[in-house]
């Protein structure tokens, strides 16, 4: 076998509508010329392209993301990858022992033990007896449910199935691990560590595929990212700007929706200090954040706010034109609004701003889209934290040059204990 | 000529796929096996026992039936003969109850896993296997009760099993898929079922029914195989060769052909569970 890999090479997927066969009078003869000459690549009535000419590569150590809207293929992908599915047309080939996460709990059966369920599944992920035997502690350890491993599972709370479900594929130790959005599931702690889990497995060289609507936690993980929309392929490339793009291409379709709102958000883009579009940004350099409105009838005074939220859900800052006393007056035109920030205090991490336009006082929203925009920030500084206070070391009686100042990039004067 | 070499090419490269994930998947089938067995006897008092009880009980109402009620000829005690006949006839008949909704009860795992889907059919082929082990302990008991003496054609009864277990499992694998498709096959076969067990001769020697009718349920491979069975444990003779290699014959190619087929169109199953 050479070596693992991901191959998606110009693959089509149809799906029908409704049911397959009316009657036996339509199965005969279908079911003949499949026999004949296997199934015809070409759409009949009631058949749509669920996955349309979609193609890319993934090498080892890549951790992909794949983004897109609700129905845009996303898992359809992922089960073509896993051959659950087989491709109407092309080539996908994954290289390479696969551990598949598409529901965490879906080999488990209610009346076994976990302990019986744990061997189950982990054959069903094509795991040797021994090799289970072997992590099998580690993997209870994992779940934390050691007290209840003799207990039949049909008991179990569902945050418990899904735990000892991932934790079983986390020990899976796969060249290739495919994830279907398994982080909703699971109390925030485990979460965490779900993701530490998955950074773990991809530092030791496991290529990930990662199917998600939470868009902080492809930042997070990815190094490269693919939207998918309407079954094609949109955009293939870092993931801030998949998520960029993918964001510009869901506020184009929500343009069409009926203008219940008479003003709406039409974007937002995210600036450096010189004006650039970025997604990535340093610890204390200058940010402007510029959203973009469409309006269908004048409004009165309204007011626009910004929240930043940490990855994890920790609400870092939130501000609007109100706390400002800013009077906005009549705005009847479309137009864009922009909030800077001259210095982001950020410690490195995810983040998602959401922005929102409210009424007169700034209670009921016109408009609003919650962790729309992911951002990411980064910096030499090791600091712990949420946020960069500005410090500086003061050792009484001793002389400076013991400690060596450490100016980070933009930002001022700062001492770290080497 | 360039389609059927078209075709054979893609017959072998098909066989091969079949043989290599068996292969590959066999700690998945004894594990999925093993489930079915746990969970079959989980939460009952008798356990194995009840793969011995509705044999045995049938045995009895039948005796009553075909030894008071309207005795027939068997060339050994009725009950035995009714036994042998009901505990291999049983394996078949639940080896198919399994199978009809292997595929459908498993839903989870046929859309959210990938594995090859025979897994399904082939556990229920095996659970039933165990059933069938534990079942013919009764049937030695009863051959020493009335002092059958066993003779040397016992060497062909793996032969017997064999072929048993190719139809058994050639039938599974079409009964798994059809009921994928189309739900009333569960609803179906279960009157073809009973039926067909009075079209063996399960309870009594399907000879008596004569006529045309009997010169029809010839062609019926349980038959042989049933009357092989009794042939070689119970009267000390080998199977009636004609018909055994007939029924033989149907079964290796029934196996091979629903095989094929159910790997063809195992991509489907995902998409019409």
């Amino acid at each position: 076998m050479n070596r693992p890999g991901v191959t998606f090479n110009g693959v089509w997927k149809k799906f029908r509508r409704g049911e397959r066969h009316d009657s036996l009078r339509d199965l005969i003869p279908s079911a003949v010329r499949a026999l004949v000459r296997g199934r015809s690549d070409e759409l009949a009535a009631e058949e749509f392209w669920a996955v349309h000419d979609v193609s890319f590569d993934v090498a080892p150590g890549e951790a992909l993301g794949i983004i897109g809207p609700n129905g845009a293929g996303k898992s359809t992908v992922l089960k073509l990858l896993t051959r659950i599915l087989k491709p109407t047309r092309g080539r996908c080939e994954v290289r390479g022992r696969v551990g598949a996460l598409i529901e965490v709990a879906a080999g488990f059966h209610p009346d076994l033990t976990g302990r019986e369920n744990v061997y189950l599944q982990g054959a069903i992920m094509g795991m040797k007896q021994a090799e289970i035997a072997r992590t099998f502690e580690e993997i209870v350890e994992f779940a934390g449910i050691t007290e209840f491993i003799d207990t039949p599972v049909k008991r179990y709370s569902s945050g418990m199935n899904a735990r000892l479900g991932f934790a079983i594929a986390a020990h899976l130790d796969p060249d290739v691990l495919l994830i279907d959005e398994v982080l909703s599931v699971g109390d925030a702690r485990f979460q965490e560590r779900c993701v530490e889990r998955m950074h773990a497995l991809r530092a030791s060289g496991v290529l990930l595929v990662f199917v998600s609507h939470n868009l902080t936690a492809v930042l997070d993980l990815c190094n490269r990212a693919v939207l998918i929309d309407r079954g094609r392929v949109r955009f293939d490339g870092h993931p801030a700007a998949a998520i960029q793009e993918y964001r510009r291409v869901t506020s184009n379709r929500d343009a069409g929706r009926p203008a219940d709102a008479d003003i709406h958000l039409a974007g937002v883009e995210v600036f450096d200090d010189r004006g650039r579009p970025v997604q990535a940004i340093d610890t204390g350099a200058g940010l402007t954040v510029r959203i973009h409105y469409k309006t269908s009838r004048p409004v009165e005074r309204p007011h626009f706010a910004v929240d930043i939220h940490r990855g994890d859900g920790v609400y870092c800052h939130g501000t609007n034109t109100r706390l400002a006393r800013l009077d906005l007056g009549t705005i009847d035109r479309d137009g864009h609004i922009d909030l800077v920030i001259p210095h982001l205090r950020l410690l490195p991490g995810c983040y998602s701003l959401s922005v929102g336009i409210l009424d007169t006082h700034a209670v009921k929203p016109h408009d609003v889209q919650f962790h729309a925009y992911p951002f990411s920030v980064t910096s030499t500084c090791r600091d712990n934290g949420l946020v960069s206070l500005e410090h500086t070391w003061r050792v009484p009686d001793a002389q400076p040059a013991r400690f060596s100042p450490v100016r980070t990039d933009r930002t001022d004067r700062k001492v770290a204990l080497r | 000529m360039r389609t059927v070499s078209v075709l054979s090419a893609r017959l072998v490269a098909d066989v091969r796929d079949m043989v290599v994930e068996q292969r590959e998947y066999r700690e998945l089938l004894v594990r999925i096996t093993a489930r079915d067995l746990l969970l079959r006897y989980k939460q009952t008092v008798m356990g194995f026992g009840w793969a011995i009880f509705m044999p045995l009980v049938n045995t009895a109402v039948f005796s009553v039936i075909f030894t008071r009620v309207a005795p027939i000829e068997t060339a050994v005690p009725y009950p035995l003969f009714a036994y042998c006949g009901l505990c291999t006839w049983n394996f078949f008949a639940s080896t198919q109850r399994f199978a009809v909704v292997s595929l459908t009860s498993n839903t989870s795992l046929v859309t959210k896993v990938y594995c090859p889907r025979e897994i399904f059919p082939f556990s229920a082929i095996l659970v039933s296997l165990v059933d069938f082990a534990v079942a013919s302990t009764v049937l030695v008991g009863l051959m020493a009760y009335y002092r059958i003496p066993v003779g040397w054609p016992l060497v062909f009864v793996p032969v017997i099993v064999a072929v048993h277990v190719a139809f058994t499992a050639g039938v599974a694998l079409f009964l798994a898929m059809a009921n994928l498709f189309y739900r009333d096959i569960k609803y179906l076969f279960e009157i073809v079922l009973a039926v067909w067990m009075f079209a063996t001769s399960v309870v009594y020697p399907i000879e008596r029914i004569g006529g045309r009718l009997g010169t029809l349920l010839l062609l019926n491979p349980m038959t042989p195989i049933i009357d092989a069975y009794r042939a070689t444990l119970l009267e000390r003779q080998l199977p009636a060769m004609g018909p055994f290699a007939a029924a033989a014959a149907v079964s290796v190619a029934l196996l091979a052909i629903a095989w094929l087929l159910f790997h063809r169109a195992e991509f489907q199953f995902a998409e019409n569970v």
